[in-house]
């Protein structure tokens, strides 16, 4: 189908790019605007490793038309820190060794941020629940629920 | 890599009138997208291939939440996490809470709509249960016409519904449960995050110790939900309401359905299950109607 | 802790995540080259077939299509995705090439049999459907006892009745006393047959490739592969080139399991990029991961133990029988280790085996992490407690009985170096609560608890079965911090910060003074690769030994300056100082600067470099602990605890260590219990093949609480102490949930996984 014009918000800015409808956000982010961040891996909206945040909220950009994105923000992996400082998360997820492969990381880290900016409070159960869409096959997970009750300590003071 | 979507045109209409024109005009290789959680996986394996998508997102009201003390309504884009808070809080409809609450994907709730799931009818569908449990009626918009379904008669087979080539869910409308009445919702996964091998919704309302009312629905253990007929007049007919009627009505519904061996569960264990769950879902309902 | 260390032991945060959480990280699949083509695989929808015809005719006309390949126009070099036919030792005889770039004639459904190269994806998978194939179906195999039968048709022609490889003897070492005359002796004998099943690596990043071919005609190939210097060997047979025309490079690898050791679509994009002469970038999608890729092999085991009254194991023998795929994989290797591990495990006088590899027209399988362990264990574990049950003794006694000591020989027929695999069972039984909780009496209830154990020994690394060599170079810049020049690229199992650990604990620095520089061929030592747990113990070694190395000339350059003789000298802090006066010292910056910018005529860039073969294998041991709950309603099981306790010798990084056996938790409880690789018998189709239905533990899926015990006794040979814990991690997760259902609710489940419906289903057979 033919290529059209639309506006995408994505990390604070605004990119104009012209792309078919059947491009899935994923792609877009990837192929048009080279942020390799965001993963692509089951294609069906299991794995979350896809997890973008769209007006804040974790979604799954390989199951979004990238133009239905249009007038949200869009937030990725590479949105997170600013000029250099990472985010509280993204250290503690490298602090408490919650990375191994790193592939199903953004998506962890994006919703887990999610989490966090509505409840700053959360219990481990609030942690796994909220990554309950989020798969890893390397971690067990232990020490990714750690650093994310780690960084609501560290954002609160 | 995910396999590329096939080419479609996509429109975005702003009324119901325009988007049901658009069903019409494009019957029969058009599809209604919301969020797409469901249909871009089906269209990236091929499973459908729709030329032309109708997307919900513009049409105003199709997210307004409705909750009074006739009913709770929703329109047909609201998203399971909204219905989720907002159920929280209201604990008249625990069945619907339970059977939104288990659904474990936080990415899922926060994007895809209640709606999406029922259009999909798949026989495992955990919302279809509970919302037919709570005798739900989906307000219906085709071109120029408008008409109200019960959910317990919008599925024909997999995948099929009553709806028209022209038509769209625009509202649920979920009766509000009267006052000696209970509702529950249960159902059996292989983990977490995973379609039912066998759900169970139930409400019922009390009078003097005897079932006045009872709905018990069955999912992923026939095409489309079953209502537990038999074991429903059982309850109805019983001289009182206690742990042996339920058992019996439990035992009954097992016997009502026949269901298949997949690769998430067995015939046998399923039928067991039914068993169960409908014994633990009447237990739950009956000590919320007390 | 026998000795004082600065960085090993340390729970340091690895310095290659911190691109992971911000997005720079790049994998094969996010990788870019100027002019680059997608490349797509046709698969075969069939599970046996021959090829008739294949008209690539539309495919090729297809505007934007470049390339269109099939078996005519690939090298007809046969190849085996195990490619160990190189100076490998005693397993040589094990390898059979069996498969081909793209293969002239079907054996599984997804077997590769064209590809597509495209400007696009779209373009490229639009033309794949153009693609005309003309196939004569053939009778098909699923299970490996109806392929086994006579008269059916051979998937390869040269293996009549599909059997490729009967081993009908354990290994020599294994194969000692008189088995039947043991069981004879025996005071209780226990016999049952398992099913281990067919696991997916299921790791998040599919595979991938992007290939090149450059002016010179040279290759660069980067993938995720796991053996990047023997794949590169592989590669030169099959394009018939030079070792020397290819470079392999390893960039941020999604996860690998055991999976990554075999090539898998890279030699089809290579074809494509020499077709082209265009960058060729090919990723699989979950699906083709999921049809087309190794998985963990399956086996059916029929195992007898025979003891005296007292627990000694007098006897034991093992049946396997092998479910290979279409193609042999990894599948001969895996079912010789089963018998190695299994029989090599416990001390008994008379054991022997035999192992059956059977072709089947289904997925190819391999050596997913433990390669054999994990599935003998399953089996073997189970038997143990059996024994334990028919003896009226604790089965924690009767492992403690029987597992080996210091010196006795391992299950690779080398002297045990260290084995602390008693403390692993007497601290893991301690901490869940054994001696409260094991084979207490019928509970009645809605919920019934249990616990149950497994212990294992494995390996670091494959001496003698392999040629165990890795190199390392080590080179200081002027400020004193160095690049570590090492093989492996970054896994995600931490290796990096292991090999800085080790390398700066010998020279006296810190491990966030190291570079690494790794994940090319060219511009690494060889090395055998990451499998078999070998990194550390392996890598480690040559690190150690190239840190040595630098460390002496670091020494001799400073004993000029500080005029004392270089075995005077130690380095501590990044000072190099004289061990009798340490306020005398200069710091190992300045000396390199001297070495870098000298003009005395003494100019030198000090640095390490080592070749290191590992003579040794000292296995690491381990515990497994876990304490389930079932619902007797619904049959379902949790796992409420679970404790993994490892004796990897010295933990470089117990933090990594930790991560470890928290994500062998993970893939053990979902082979345990939830992960089940479903075939569609009439049509030879996987029906699991993503993630909707094959389901592995997420977040609430795993135990309530996890407890990892790291017994952190050094071993001898292991650089700084260290032994291997990548596969130890999950290899006894499986057999313990197995042996806590027993315990809870008295029915013994042998065919994975261990679902509700097998339980309901035991449970009504034994009421009857």
């Amino acid at each position: 189908m033919a290529e059209q014009r639309v506006i995408l918000n994505v990390n604070g800015r605004n990119y104009d790019i012209s792309i078919e409808p059947e491009m899935t956000l994923v792609e877009v982010l990837r192929d048009k605007l080279d942020l390799t961040g965001t993963k692509i891996s089951c294609g069906e909206g299991e794995c979350g490793a896809c997890t973008v945040l769209m007006d804040g909220k974790p979604c799954l950009s390989c199951c979004t038309l990238a133009i239905q994105a249009q007038g949200k923000s869009i937030v990725t992996i590479e949105g997170l820190a600013e000029k250099g400082q990472l985010h509280p998360l993204q250290k503690s997820f490298i602090d408490h060794g919650a990375i191994q492969c790193g592939y199903c990381t953004p998506g962890m880290i994006l919703t887990s941020k999610a989490l966090l900016d509505e409840n700053p409070n959360p219990t481990p159960e609030d942690v796994k629940t909220a990554l309950a869409g989020n798969l890893c096959r390397c971690t067990g997970y232990v020490k990714i629920v750690d650093a994310v009750m780690a960084a609501a300590d560290e954002i609160k003071k | 890599m995910a396999r590329p979507l096939k080419s479609f045109e996509y429109f975005e209409p702003s009324t119901i009138d325009e988007a049901t024109r658009l069903l019409s005009t494009y019957q029969p290789t058009v599809k209604v997208i919301a969020a797409g959680v469901d249909l871009i996986p089906r269209m990236r394996s091929r499973k459908i291939q729709p030329q032309y998508l109708v997307s919900m997102m513009n049409i105003p009201g199709l997210t307004n939440i409705e909750n009074d003390e006739e009913s709770l309504r929703f329109g047909s884009m609201t998203t399971l996490m909204s219905l989720e808070r907002l159920l929280k809080d209201d604990k008249t409809y625990p069945a619907l809470y339970e059977a939104i609450h288990q659904l474990s994907s936080t990415q899922v709730k926060n994007t895809a709509t209640l709606v999406g799931n029922l259009c999909v009818a798949t026989p495992a569908s955990d919302m279809s249960s509970a919302l037919c449990a709570l005798g739900a009626k989906l307000k219906i918009s085709g071109i120029s016409t408008e008409r109200t379904v019960p959910i317990k008669d919008f599925y024909l087979g997999v995948g099929q519904t009553v709806l028209q080539p022209d038509e769209i869910i625009t509202e649920v409308i979920v009766p509000r449960p009267s006052a000696n009445s209970g509702n529950a919702f249960l159902n059996l996964l292989r983990v977490k995050c995973d379609v039912a091998k066998v759900n169970v919704g139930v409400s019922l309302v009390l009078a003097n110790d005897r079932c006045k009312e009872v709905r018990i629905v069955l999912g992923a253990v026939a095409p489309i939900i079953v209502r537990a007929k038999q074991a429903e007049e059982k309850l109805l007919k019983a001289n009182s309401f206690d742990k042996k009627a339920i058992e019996e009505a439990a035992q009954t519904a097992a016997m009502e359905v026949t269901p298949i061996t997949d690769l998430r569960s067995t015939a046998e264990y399923r039928k067991e299950m039914v068993k169960v769950l409908v014994k633990q879902a009447l237990e739950k309902a009956w000590s919320r109607a007390k | 802790m026998n000795e004082e260390f600065s960085s090993v032991g340390k729970r340091i945060t690895q310095v290659d995540v911190a691109a992971k959480a911000t997005g720079e990280a790049r994998y094969t699949p996010d990788l870019k080259l100027p002019g680059m083509l997608i490349g797509k695989v046709l698969h075969s929808p069939y599970p046996h077939a021959n090829i008739k015809k294949i008209d690539t005719s539309k495919a090729l006309a297809l505007p934007g299509v470049e390339a269109v390949i099939t078996f005519d126009d690939t090298p007809k070099k046969a190849y085996a995705r195990s490619y160990r036919d190189s100076p490998m030792n005693s397993s040589g005889h094990l390898q059979h090439s069996d498969e081909y770039i793209l293969n002239e004639k079907v054996r599984y459904v997804g077997d590769h049999i064209a590809a597509v190269a495209a400007v696009d994806e779209k373009t490229a998978d639009l033309a794949l459907d153009l693609i005309e194939v003309e196939y004569e179906i053939l009778p098909y195999y699923i299970d490996p006892q109806e392929a086994m039968q006579p008269g059916t048709v051979p998937i390869h022609d040269w293996a009549p009745n599909n059997i490729p490889i009967v081993m009908d003897s354990a290994p020599p070492y294994l194969a000692q006393g008189d088995v039947e005359k043991g069981f004879a002796e025996s005071d209780v004998v226990v016999e049952e047959t398992f099913f281990a099943s067919k696991q997916v690596g299921a790791h998040l990043e599919t595979q991938a490739c992007l290939a090149n071919v450059d002016a010179n005609g040279r290759i660069t190939c980067y993938s995720p592969s796991q053996l990047p210097h023997l794949f590169r060997r592989e590669l030169a047979k099959m394009f018939r080139t030079t070792v020397g025309m290819i470079n392999v490079v390893t960039p941020f690898v999604g996860g690998s399991f055991g999976i990554r050791l075999s090539c898998q679509n890279e030699p089809i994009c290579i074809a494509l990029a020499l077709k082209t002469r265009k960058p060729v970038k090919l990723v699989y999608t979950m699906e083709e991961d999921f049809t087309e890729l190794d998985t963990r092999t399956p086996d059916y085991f029929t195992i007898k133990m025979g003891f005296k009254k007292d627990g000694t194991l007098h006897a034991y023998h093992i049946d396997t029988l092998t479910w290979s795929g279409g193609y042999l994989g990894r599948a001969q290797l895996a079912g010789g280790i089963t018998l190695a591990w299994g029989l090599g495990h416990y001390r008994c006088p008379n054991t022997n085996g035999k192992v059956t590899i059977v072709y089947t027209n289904t997925t190819p399988t391999g050596a997913m992490r433990g390669f054999g362990n994990p599935e003998v264990s399953w089996a073997a574990e189970q038997v143990i407690d059996m024994g334990a049950e028919k003896l009226g003794m604790d089965p924690v006694e009767v492992r403690l009985k029987n597992i080996k000591k210091p010196g006795e020989m391992s299950n690779i027929g080398l002297s045990i170096e260290s084995t602390w695999e008693d403390e692993c069972l007497i601290q893991g039984a301690e901490a869940i609560g054994w001696k409260e909780k094991f084979g207490k009496p019928k509970q009645e209830g809605k919920v019934r608890r249990g616990v149950g154990c497994a212990c294992m020994h494995h390996c670091s690394g494959a001496h003698p079965l392999l040629l165990e060599h890795s190199g390392a170079i080590i080179k200081f810049n002027e400020d004193g911090s160095a690049s570590l020049m090492v093989n492996p690229g970054s896994p995600g199992t931490h290796i990096w910060g292991a090999l800085a650990q080790i390398a700066a604990e010998e020279l006296g620095i810190y491990p966030e003074d190291f570079n690494i520089v790794a994940g090319t061929t060219d511009g690494s030592l060889f090395d055998l690769g990451s499998h078999a747990s070998r990194s550390t113990y392996v890598t480690g070694g040559a690190v150690r030994q190239a840190a040595r190395q630098a460390k002496s000339r670091l020494l001799a350059r400073a004993a000029k300056t500080l005029e004392v003789s270089p075995d005077e000298l130690d380095i501590k802090d990044r000072q190099i100082f004289v061990k009798s006066s340490p306020e005398r010292k200069v710091s190992v910056a300045d000396i390199c600067f001297n070495g870098i910018f000298n003009f005395e005529g003494d100019c030198e860039t000090v640095m390490g470099a080592a070749s290191f073969e590992s003579r040794w294998n000292s296995p690491p041991t381990a515990a497994f602990f876990a304490e389930v709950e079932v619902d007797m309603e619904t049959y379902e099981v949790k796992v409420i605890n679970f404790v993994n306790a490892q004796d990897c010798g010295t933990a470089i990084n117990p933090m990594s260590v930790e991560g470890q056996c928290e994500g062998g938790i993970q893939q053990g409880v979902g082979y345990a219990l939830t992960e089940d690789y479903s075939i569609n018998r009439d049509t030879g189709k996987a029906e699991t093949d993503n993630f909707t239905t094959y389901k592995m533990p997420g977040t609430l899926d795993m135990p309530k609480s996890t407890e990892v015990i790291i017994i952190n006794k050094p071993d001898p040979k292991g650089p700084f102490g260290a032994k291997g814990v990548g596969e130890p991690a999950m290899v006894g997760v499986a057999p313990a949930i197995a042996n806590a259902v027993y315990d809870a609710v008295g029915v013994r489940i042998t065919d994975l996984p261990i679902t509700p419906e097998k339980i309901f289903a035991a449970l009504k057979m034994k009421s009857r």
